[in-house]
C-alpha cells in the first residue's frame, strides 16, 4: 500500500470550515470525497470483462466489497468469494476459483489408463475412492470388460464405508465453521478408524488408488475384517451419539434452519445433485436413477426432504449415513467368492470410443466422460464434479442473508476444493 | 440401449441429427451442428416424451481438426443417458450457443470449457476465466499446448506463468508426431 | 502474439453482428485466438520450440535454473536474464537491505520456542486432512505445544503448507509469509510441496514450494501419515534448538540440511 504524503507544519493554517480543517489537522481521518482510486488497488485490478462483472463490481450506496481471500479458515480449501455487502446484509457474491487447478485433466491425458485412475484420487480426496469407480466405469465400458461379483460388492463396502467417513466430516466442518469446536474432534476420531480399515484394505490412508479397471487390486484380509467388525459393533450407537451432539444443540439448530433455502426449481436449473437435491424434494440418486454395481442387489431408502435448508442438508446425511451401514451389513452378508480382478492384458489399448460413467459421491453424482482412440492413452478424460455444480448456488442462495449465515450456507453445500478446481 | 427412445429421438430431431444415432451399452448419442443447438437442447427439455431436465455435464473436446461440444442429459423418461454432440466447431473461432437459458447452471460449465479450451458462449453473461488467472493467454487443453517433459522447463519456475510451454522432442520423420486426433468414429 | 484477454468484450449483438458479417475465421473483431493460430497448429520440427512469452514476475524472485541442471544446460533463457546471483536466493532479497538481528535473549527464547511453535492453518488440498488428522484426538500435536492453528499469520510461528501449491495460489501464501512476523519457519507437508509431486508435468502448478519460500523442514508423502508430520515437526523443534539465535540465514532454492 503506497504510504500517505506527511503533514507538513509548515503549511500555513488558515481558517477553515470544520470538516476540511478537521481533515486536513489530522491525517488519520480521510473524507470520503478524498479517497480516490490511487490510494488503492481498485477490485477488480484489471478492466471488467462481461456484464456479470461489470454488474457486480459496482458498488451501490453503503457498499462494500469484503474478500472472503482464498486463506481462511472457514471456506472449505482454497475458496475465494468476493462479497458484497451492504452493512451485515450480503448483496452479492463472486466466486473466484482456481487457486487449486492442478491440470489433472490434461495430466490424465498423457497418461497411461492404469496411472490416470491414480491421478484422479485427489480431486475429492476425501472420498477418493468415488472417482476411481467412475472413471473405472468409463473405462470399463470403453475396453467392455465384466467385473467378478466379489469385486463389485467389496467396492460397494469400501464405498459405503468412504462415504459414512465423508459425511462424518461434513458434520464436523459444519459445526467448525459455525464455531463449534468439538464435533470435529468426534468426526476425526470416527473418520481415523475407518481410514485406518481402508488403509490396511488398500494401503494408503486417503488417496486409496485400490479401483482398478476390472476388479479392485487386493482382496479383504483379516485385518481389515477385525476391524471393521471392531467398528460395525459400534457404529449405530456412535452415529447416534455423534448426530445427538448437535441435533439437540439450540445453537445449531436456530443458525441453520431457514438458513440458504434452494427450492425444487432452481435445484434443477442449477444441476445440483446428491444430499443438496434431495433435501429440496427431488429424489434424484444415481444409484436409484441409473444404477451401476450392485445397487439393483442392495434394499436401502433414499431419504428426501423437502424444506431445503441447510438443516435439511445436514439431516439428510446423517440419514444417508444409516443407510450406508444398511448396506454395509448386506454386503457383508451377501459376499461371493471368487477373484477380485478380471483377466486383462498389461497394455490397455481399447478401442476408439466415447463413454460415460457415473457414481453417487457423497456430494453427488460424479460423472467422467472418456474418449479414446485406440491407443494406451486417452484422449480425453473429462471429469464432471459435483461440488463444482454444488457451489454455483451459491451467489444466487447468499444474498440477503447475513454475512454470518454465509459460512453456514457454503458449508452446508459441502464443496471440496479438489475436485471444484480439478 | 432404450430402443423406445431412438425413436422417440428419431421422430422429434430427425432434421437435425448430422449423424446416425448411436447406441451403446447405457448411453445415446446425437451429433448436431452448432447452429441446431437452441432448437434442439430446448426440444429436448420441453417436449413432453423427452424431458431431458437434468444438465449432468457441459464438456468441450478437441479433437485435432475440430472442437465438440459435449452435453449429457438425464430423463426421467429413459434409463439411457443422453449425450448430444456438438460437432463442427473450428479450432480458430469456436462458437457455440449457450445453454444458460434452459440451465443456469451451464454457465460456469461455459466458463471451464472456454477457459480450457478458447470456445465462445455465445449468450453467457459470464464468459471469464474460472480457473487460470484472468490474464492468463492460453487455452491448456487444446491439442497444440503441450505439457513440458522435463521438470527443469515446468512452469512453477518462479516465472509467474509461462505460456505455450514446449514441444515434446520429436523425430522429424515420424508421422505420428504433432498434434493428436480423434479417431474418426 | 499475446491474446489480450483484458480487451473489452464486444456485446452479445456486436458479436451476431461479427460473426454474420465474418467469413474469414480469426478475424480480428471478434476472435479470441491470436492471428498466427494457423501456422501454430502445424507440427513443431525436432529443432524449432516455441519462444515462451515472459510475463515480468513482481510477486517473487526467481530461482536459480542451475540448481535444476540435470546435467544438461537448461534452455530458458528468460530466467538468465534475470541475472540470478546468490543473492537472489536469501529470504531478505525482496525487502534489500532488510536486517533482522536476533537478542542475546534469543538464545533462551529459542528454547522455549521450540516446545511452543503455533502452526498457520496453510491447508491447500490432501494433505490438510493429514495436517488436521496429526491434529485431532488420535495424533495429537498439543502434546508438543502445536494445538492453535492460527488462521491470522500475525500470530503464528511455524507456515506449514500442506497441500499443492498452484500458480495462481503462490502470490496469497507468498504473501501469507511475508506477514509472517520473525522468527517463523516453513515445514513443507508433502510431496506436491516438496518437489511437485504427482504435478510434476502440470502447467498450473509450483515445482516444490521452496522455488518462492525458504523452507526448513521437508515431509515427503502422498499424503505423508500424521505420525509423518509428527516427527517432521519434532525435527523442526530440533532444528529451532540448534540454531537458536541464528534464524535469519536462510536460503529460497533447495537446501539439504546437514543432519537429516
Amino acid at each position: 500500500m503506497p504510504t500517505r504524503p506527511a503533514r507538513t507544519s509548515s503549511r500555513p493554517k488558515t481558517p477553515r470550515p470544520p470538516e476540511q480543517s478537521r481533515s486536513q489537522d489530522d491525517p488519520r481521518i480521510m473524507l470520503d470525497r478524498e479517497v480516490t482510486s490511487d490510494l488503492y488497488e481498485p477490485v477488480p485490478p484489471y478492466p471488467t470483462q462481461t456484464e456479470r462483472e461489470a454488474e457486480f463490481y459496482t458498488r451501490g450506496d453503503g457498499e462494500m466489497f469484503l474478500n472472503v481471500g482464498p486463506h481462511h479458515p472457514a471456506t472449505h480449501g482454497v475458496l475465494r468469494l468476493v462479497l458484497k455487502l451492504s452493512g451485515e446484509q450480503v448483496v452479492d457474491v463472486d466466486p473466484v476459483l482456481g487457486y487449486l487447478h492442478r491440470g489433472v485433466e490434461k495430466i490424465c491425458e498423457n497418461s497411461d489408463y492404469y496411472h490416470v485412475i491414480d491421478h484422479v484420487d485427489p480431486l475429492e480426496y476425501v472420498s477418493s475412492l468415488f472417482q476411481e469407480w467412475a472413471a473405472v466405469l468409463a473405462f470399463e465400458q470403453l475396453m467392455d470388460v465384466e467385473v467378478p461379483p466379489r469385486a463389485e460388492y467389496i467396492r460397494v463396502l469400501s464405498g459405503e464405508l468412504l462415504r459414512i467417513a465423508s459425511h462424518t466430516l461434513f458434520m464436523g466442518f459444519l459445526a467448525l465453521d459455525l464455531g463449534g469446536l468439538t464435533p470435529i474432534l468426534y468426526s476425526f476420531i470416527e473418520r481415523d478408524e475407518i481410514v485406518e480399515m481402508l488403509a490396511a484394505l488398500t494401503g494408503a490412508r486417503m488417496l486409496f488408488n485400490y479401483f482398478r479397471i476390472g476388479g479392485v487390486n487386493g482382496d479383504l484380509n483379516h485385518e481389515f475384517m477385525s476391524r471393521l467388525g471392531d467398528w460395525m459393533s459400534r457404529a449405530a450407537k456412535q452415529t447416534e451419539a455423534n448426530t445427538g451432539l448437535l441435533n439437540q444443540n439450540e445453537i445449531f439448530v436456530r443458525r441453520a434452519r431457514g438458513v440458504g433455502v434452494m427450492n425444487r426449481e432452481m435445484a434443477l436449473r442449477f444441476g445440483v445433485t446428491g444430499g443438496n437435491v434431495r433435501a429440496s424434494g427431488i429424489p434424484f440418486d444415481v444409484r436409484r436413477a441409473h444404477p451401476y454395481s450392485v445397487y439393483p442387489q442392495l434394499d436401502f431408502n433414499v431419504p428426501t426432504r423437502t424444506e431445503g435448508d441447510a438443516l435439511a442438508r445436514y439431516l439428510i446425511r446423517m440419514d444417508e449415513v444409516r443407510e450406508s451401514i444398511r448396506i454395509i451389513d448386506q454386503c457383508l452378508d451377501n459376499m461371493p467368492d471368487g477373484p477380485v480382478m478380471a483377466k486383462l492384458p498389461r497394455l490397455l489399448r481399447p478401442h476408439p470410443g466415447r463413454a460415460w460413467g457415473a457414481v453417487e459421491g457423497p456430494r453427488g453424482m460424479l460423472g467422467v466422460y472418456a474418449i479414446s482412440d485406440g491407443s494406451d492413452q486417452p484422449f480425453r478424460f473429462r471429469i464432471h464434479d459435483p461440488s463444482f455444480m454444488n457451489l454455483e448456488v451459491v451467489p444466487h442462495l447468499l444474498p440477503g442473508n447475513l454475512l454470518a449465515d454465509t459460512m453456514a450456507i457454503v458449508s452446508s453445500l459441502d464443496p471440496i476444493m479438489g475436485g471444484i478446481d480439478k | 440401449m432404450d430402443r423406445s427412445l431412438k425413436r422417440r429421438l428419431e421422430a422429434s430431431l430427425s432434421s437435425q441429427l448430422i449423424a446416425p444415432i448411436r447406441q451403446r451399452h447405457d448411453q445415446t448419442e446425437i451429433r448436431i451442428g452448432p447452429g441446431d443447438v437452441t432448437d434442439v437442447l430446448s426440444t429436448l427439455h420441453d417436449s413432453v416424451d423427452l424431458r431431458f431436465e437434468i444438465l449432468a455435464d457441459l464438456a468441450g473436446v478437441d479433437t485435432g481438426e475440430h472442437m465438440q461440444v459435449v452435453y449429457h442429459l438425464w430423463s426421467e423418461t429413459s434409463p439411457d443417458w443422453l449425450r448430444v454432440i456438438v460437432d463442427g466447431l473450428s479450432r480458430d473461432d469456436p462458437r457455440c450457443p449457450s445453454a444458460t437459458f434452459l440451465w443456469t447452471g451451464a454457465e460456469w460449465l461455459e466458463r471451464e470449457a472456454y477457459d480450457m479450451f478458447g470456445i465462445i458462449f455465445e449468450g453467457n453473461r459470464d464468459l471469464r476465466r474460472i480457473f487460470m488467472p484472468p490474464d492468463y493467454t492460453s487455452f491448456p487443453l487444446r491439442k497444440d499446448f503441450y505439457l513440458p517433459d522435463d521438470a527443469a522447463r515446468s512452469p512453477g519456475e518462479g516465472v509467474r506463468h509461462v505460456e505455450r510451454p514446449y514441444a515434446p522432442a520429436v523425430v522429424a520423420d515420424d508421422p505420428s508426431a504433432g498434434i493428436r486426433r480423434a479417431p474418426a468414429s | 502474439m499475446a491474446v489480450d484477454d483484458r480487451r473489452p468484450r464486444p456485446t452479445r449483438a456486436a458479436r451476431a453482428a461479427a460473426s454474420a458479417a465474418e467469413s474469414t475465421p480469426g478475424s480480428a473483431a471478434g476472435a479470441p485466438q491470436p492471428a498466427a493460430a494457423e501456422s501454430q497448429l502445424a507440427p513443431l520440427g525436432p529443432g524449432e520450440l516455441t519462444a515462451p512469452i515472459v510475463v515480468p514476475n513482481t510477486l517473487w524472485r526467481a530461482t536459480n535454473p542451475l540448481a535444476y541442471d540435470g546435467g544438461r544446460p537448461a534452455e530458458i533463457t528468460h530466467l538468465r536474464e534475470f541475472g540470478l546471483t546468490d543473492a537472489g536466493r536469501r529470504d531478505d532479497a525482496r525487502w534489500g537491505a532488510f536486517q533482522v538481528v536476533p537478542t542475546t535473549a534469543d538464545n533462551i527464547l529459542d528454547l522455549i520456542r521450540s516446545n511452543s511453535l503455533w502452526p498457520l492453518l496453510s491447508g491447500l488440498a490432501c494433505c490438510a486432512f493429514e495436517m488436521m488428522s496429526g491434529a485431532t484426538s488420535k495424533n495429537d500435536m498439543d502434546r508438543w505445544g502445536m494445538f492453535p492453528f492460527r488462521a491470522s499469520p500475525r500470530q503464528a510461528d511455524v507456515l506449514i503448507v500442506a497441500g499443492t501449491l498452484t500458480t495462481k495460489m503462490a502470490g496469497p501464501l507468498v504473501r501469507l509469509w511475508e506477514q509472517m512476523p520473525e522468527p517463523k519457519w516453513c515445514v513443507a507437508l508433502g510431496d506436491c510441496t516438496v518437489s511437485g509431486g504427482r504435478y510434476k508435468r502440470s502447467y498450473s502448478t509450483v515445482q516444490g514450494i521452496d522455488r518462492v519460500m525458504p523452507v526448513d523442514v521437508y515431509i515427503p508423502g502422498c499424503p505423508p501419515r500424521p505420525e509423518g508430520l509428527i516427527y517432521g515437526m519434532l525435527q523442526l523443534g530440533q532444528i529451532v534448538k540448534d540454531k537458536r539465535g541464528r534464524w535469519p540465514e536462510r536460503e529460497i532454492g533447495p537446501t539439504v540440511p546437514e543432519k537429516i
